[in-house]
């Protein structure tokens, strides 16, 4: 066992870190939600540099490349690198440019990026398919949540080999899921930061134990959510760990969101403010994998269907 | 002990829902949509027509001396009805007038103020003074008969559609902490005083109210300089009774369970067991906010309970809200349905008003009489 990043790991996410500081982060952002667009620009520079081939390459592979989404999301990188680093290549297929959108249960409901997006994943039973869309016929869907929704509308479609879908729905949860760990991470980072500056009572807030209890405590549940993530990335996101960490994530953010808030106190309520860029993306998150409670009732099938 | 309203509380009760049934559509509570604001000076006049934005004042100032039982009560149904908060200026302000204030203030603001002519909005906070109060650094300078003051406030609450501003400034030296703080009235019409928006997550906006040499009447200042602190204080108590209407919580209840029907998931256990406790927990804090309104009408200080009320009852309108995000799919990302917008309105509850650490240290203090 060993849990530090090894130098291939280390030197392939300080390269991606350089690429999005230039390409991604809060002011680029910003000015994308404004216009409700995707990121092409930055899908194809990570395209270019080879990380969407991460997942079956040589010297990388699926762990990899959940380190790459969760970097992604963390500089909020406004571009769908679930389907793209991870899920496409786990189910061997070719990476089209611009967004993929996925419904994991169901018809799907207003999806990200869905006004530009060109493929639709859908898990359906224990088929996969893979629809093409219209982006002329999606129908945009105004969405406080930091990501531009639409629902979309399948053109034509083919389905893959049976025993698929569980291929689409584990990789979408592991990396639904680091995403949301970067997410998390970034958000409290942020909270720890402004706690050390911040002066109340002539003292500097982070000074207060009550607070410094429950920075702890959010601590404790990131890395949690991200060994778990990491994990289930390593061993190939069978169908339990996946949605175990996608349990455990998507129940996290809600009190991660809730006390970075509280702690932040009125400045981070503003829009001004760059706490909610990543807090409400979390929430949009979660209902992306329908609610806390979708991967907590497959956990809990996929042990006791085990089990028996 | 007595858990209930008397029958002429009650019949009030139906006098208040009469009048509601005239304003129904307007959202002034939350101030959702445009214009809201016309809207609740409307609903202010109306209500001052009535006499019902003095009913607790004691008859000598021209008030109804009627039990703080009816404001709560016409409170908690203009939160149900979603038309309306109570309003700073007959309230907090004319309370303090009337404790503090000279006879000429009381003369020249208690009849607006009854009336619903005059707004009023609070500046206690600025950007390095939340939480801690005692460091307001808005700095009021006497010069004659009036005082020329220079700073700046934040989170003022509708300050861009008040006539006033609740000024707590700094009169004594720098570093006096709360012996050197004074209040002043300032029309936000003066000279040097700038009100901006500050945009927040729930689509609303608190503002930034700036004073660059402001010039305010020394007759402006209401309790004696450098006591700012005391009137601050006594100020806060008369109003704990109305400011977070519990009968709010039941209509988020209410409105979850529509938008659970309307997903059709609202028969699924989990979704029940969670809907039992959120029901449980709103009686809960209904009971509170009636301890709570006890206290008052028996003419106790009430902070402690009122504490109690505001920590059970702003949590629990997050979990309602997390409830309905939790359990929803995408579709409770859309713009606009009451679960999304009230997860993005209620993050705000716990922080506006008094902070829940604050309300909790106070709690520790005053009711244990813990120390740091
Ligand atoms: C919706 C809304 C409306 C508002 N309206 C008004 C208004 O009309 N007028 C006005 O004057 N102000 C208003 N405010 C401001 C509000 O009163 C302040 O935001 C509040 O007092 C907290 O101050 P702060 O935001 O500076 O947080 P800080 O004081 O910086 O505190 C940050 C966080 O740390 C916590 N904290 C602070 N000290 C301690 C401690 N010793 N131990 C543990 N935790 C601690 C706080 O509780 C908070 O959670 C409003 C705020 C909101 C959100």
């Amino acid at each position: 066992m060993d849990f530090d990043p090894s130098p291939t790991q280390r030197a392939l996410l300080d390269a991606l870190g350089t690429l999005l500081s230039r390409s991604a982060g809060t002011d680029r952002s910003r000015e994308l939600a404004e216009r409700g667009a995707y990121d092409h620009v930055l899908e194809a520079v990570l395209r270019r540099d080879g990380f969407l081939d991460l997942f079956a390459s040589e010297d990388a592979g699926p762990l990899e490349a959940t380190l790459a989404v969760e970097l992604i999301a963390a500089e909020l990188g406004a571009v769908t690198p679930v389907p793209h680093l991870l899920v496409l290549p786990a189910l061997g297929l070719e990476q089209p440019a611009g967004p993929v959108v996925a419904s994991l249960d169901g018809p799907a409901g207003p999806v990200r990026y869905g006004a530009e997006a060109t493929q639709l994943l859908l898990a359906d039973g224990d088929r996969c398919v893979v629809a093409e869309l219209d982006p002329a016929a999606a129908e945009p869907v105004p969405s406080a949540y930091g990501y531009p929704l639409a629902r979309v509308v399948p053109a034509w479609h083919r389905e893959l080999a049976a025993g698929t879908a569980g291929t689409l729905v584990n990789w979408w949860r592991v990396g639904a899921s680091a995403e949301a760990v970067g997410m998390m991470r970034r958000a409290l980072d942020l909270t720890v930061a402004y706690t050390k500056d911040r002066t109340v009572f002539r003292r500097s807030l982070g000074s207060f134990q009550a607070l410094q209890h429950r920075l702890a405590e959010l601590s404790v549940l990131v890395e949690g959510a991200r060994w778990l993530v990491y994990e289930a990335a390593f061993n190939g996101a069978p169908a339990e760990a996946s949605a175990v960490a996608a349990a455990h994530t998507m129940t996290a953010l809600g009190r991660l969101t809730r006390e970075t808030h509280q702690i932040m106190g009125a400045i981070g309520l503003t829009t001004e403010h760059d706490l909610h860029l990543w807090t409400l993306r979390l929430q949009a998150q979660r209902a992306e994998l329908g609610g806390g409670q979708g991967p907590r009732r497959a956990a809990a099938d996929a042990r006791w269907a085990a089990a028996s | 002990m007595d858990f209930g309203f008397t029958r002429e509380e009650e019949s009030f009760r139906d006098e208040v829902l009469g009048f509601l049934d005239g304003y129904r559509d307007l959202d002034g509570y939350f101030h959702r949509g445009a214009d809201t604001a016309d809207g609740v000076r409307r609903v202010y006049r109306a209500l001052g027509d009535r006499g019902w934005l003095s009913l607790s004042w004691p008859v000598e100032f021209g008030g109804g001396g009627r039990s703080p039982a009816y404001e709560f009560i016409l409170w908690d149904e203009m939160a149900y009805a979603r038309v309306a908060r109570p309003p700073m200026g007959p309230g907090l302000v004319a309370k303090a007038l009337m404790s503090h204030g000279t006879g000429e203030q009381r003369d020249r603001f208690l009849a607006d103020l009854r009336r619903g002519r005059t707004g009023f909005c609070l500046g206690y906070s600025e950007p390095d003074a939340g939480s801690d109060l005692a460091a307001v650094r808005t700095k009021a300078r006497r010069d004659g008969d009036e005082y020329v003051v220079d700073g700046a406030k934040c989170w003022t609450s509708n300050a861009h559609w008040s006539d006033h501003i609740w000024l707590l400034c700094r009169t004594g030296a720098p570093d006096s902490r709360s012996r050197g703080l004074s209040v002043l009235i300032v029309p936000l019409s003066t000279p040097g005083v700038t009100v901006s928006p500050i945009p927040t997550l729930d689509g609303g906006r608190l503002n930034e109210v700036r004073f660059d040499g402001a010039r305010v009447p020394a007759a402006n200042r209401v309790g004696p300089e450098n006591e700012g602190w005391q009137v601050v204080g006594s100020a806060l108590a008369v109003e704990r009774h109305v400011q977070f209407p519990p009968k709010r919580l039941r209509r988020d209840l209410h409105d979850l369970l529509d938008d659970l029907e309307a997903a059709g998931v609202h028969r699924d256990p989990v979704v029940r067991r969670r809907l039992q406790d959120l029901a449980v927990r709103v009686a809960e804090v209904e009971a509170l906010a009636l301890a709570l309104l006890g206290e008052v009408i028996s003419g106790e200080p009430a902070a402690v309970p009122a504490a109690y009320h505001k920590l059970a009852g702003t949590v629990l309108a997050q979990d309602i809200a997390r409830t309905g995000m939790e359990l929803g799919t995408a579709r409770a990302l859309v713009k606009g349905t009451d679960t999304e917008f009230l997860w993005r309105q209620s993050i705000l509850e716990t922080i506006g008003g008094g902070t829940s650490e604050v309300l909790r240290g106070l709690i520790a203090r005053q009711e244990f009489g813990l120390r740091a």
